[in-house]
């Protein structure tokens, strides 16, 4: 199966003292390791203040985590471990692969065409002035190349 | 966002800087065809504030409608050619919205959390398709607000 990329972001409480997440973070990663899946990356964004109030708090620690998985198995035991943590007030995890995928695609072919670019526009200058027969011929030749 | 989206939300990018557009210029020239004899009506653009007669057939080359002031619709006297706005997102060459940078998100709500429409923005479908995806997931975690706080 193939692995898949997501992104988990947790919200803790704004007091909780920073080992503690630390702590948290570690057993997701055991977890992660348990299910076969692999946290790639840890960001702790720290104190923010979040856009409306949860839980009757206006700010959250934020934790942003990348997880690379390929079942469904090992999100779903994280996702129970973030619900059942008292400091953990919300959670997302939103699979990112596909978009990352698409974006990678578009990037090449925004590369691709703009190498190709310059190449083109240079004998389609000078044709004009100089409308001699060797320009057809090396234009074809150009392109492919 | 061509470059690696590692970079945190905080921080302000310097490519994608949500400066609002402001339509100071007079718009270069209009398209080829003179703005004066249209009958169509307006193919869906952005006639935002809705001059007061639109909907009906409208009488063919009348001279144009007669005001036109700065509010006005777009086609109507070619001093007051309403500056065309572009996708922000294709202006940057955005292959990628990310959710996580609010701020770039930030100037396509309204303050009481809705999502602008495209006819507002003038960003184009493509990108307000991705956009309106990255926002919802920027209020799922509380990166945005769903609705104003009274």
């Amino acid at each position: 199966m193939e692995e898949r990329q997501y992104d988990l972001i947790f919200i803790c409480r704004p007091d909780t003292p920073e080992p503690d997440v630390d702590k948290l973070i570690a057993t997701l990663e055991n977890t992660a390791s348990e299910k076969g899946a692999k946290i790639e990356k840890v960001e702790k964004w720290g104190r923010k203040r979040m856009a409306y109030h949860v839980q009757r708090l206006r700010e959250g620690y934020y934790v942003y985590l990348v997880l690379h998985s390929s079942q469904g198995e090992a999100v779903k035991e994280l996702e129970r471990r973030l619900k059942v943590s008292d400091a953990v007030i919300k959670y997302l995890t939103v699979r990112v692969d596909e978009e990352l995928k698409r974006r990678d695609k578009l990037k090449r072919h925004r590369d691709r065409r703009a190498a190709r670019r310059p190449r083109k526009t240079a004998p389609g200058a000078a044709a004009p002035a100089a409308p001699a027969p060797p320009a057809p011929a090396g234009e074809p030749s150009a392109a492919p190349a | 966002m061509s470059e690696e989206n590692a970079a945190q939300p905080p921080q302000q990018a310097p490519s994608e800087s949500p400066a609002p557009s402001t339509p100071a210029a007079p718009a270069p020239a209009p398209p080829a065809g003179a703005p004066m004899g249209h009958s169509g009506p307006p193919s869906g653009g952005p006639g935002r504030f809705g001059g007061g007669g639109h909907g009906g057939p409208r009488p063919q080359g009348g001279g144009g409608r007669p005001g036109g002031g700065p509010g006005g619709p777009k086609r109507g006297k070619r001093s007051f050619v309403r500056k065309k706005k572009v996708c922000r997102f294709c202006v940057d060459k955005a292959d990628f919205i990310d959710y996580k940078r609010a701020e770039i998100l930030a100037p396509f709500i309204q303050e009481r959390g809705k999502i602008l429409p495209r006819r507002m923005t003038g960003t184009c479908a493509r990108h307000q398709r991705w956009l309106t995806v990255a926002i919802k997931r920027a209020q799922n975690i509380a990166l945005l607000p769903f609705a104003a706080e009274l």
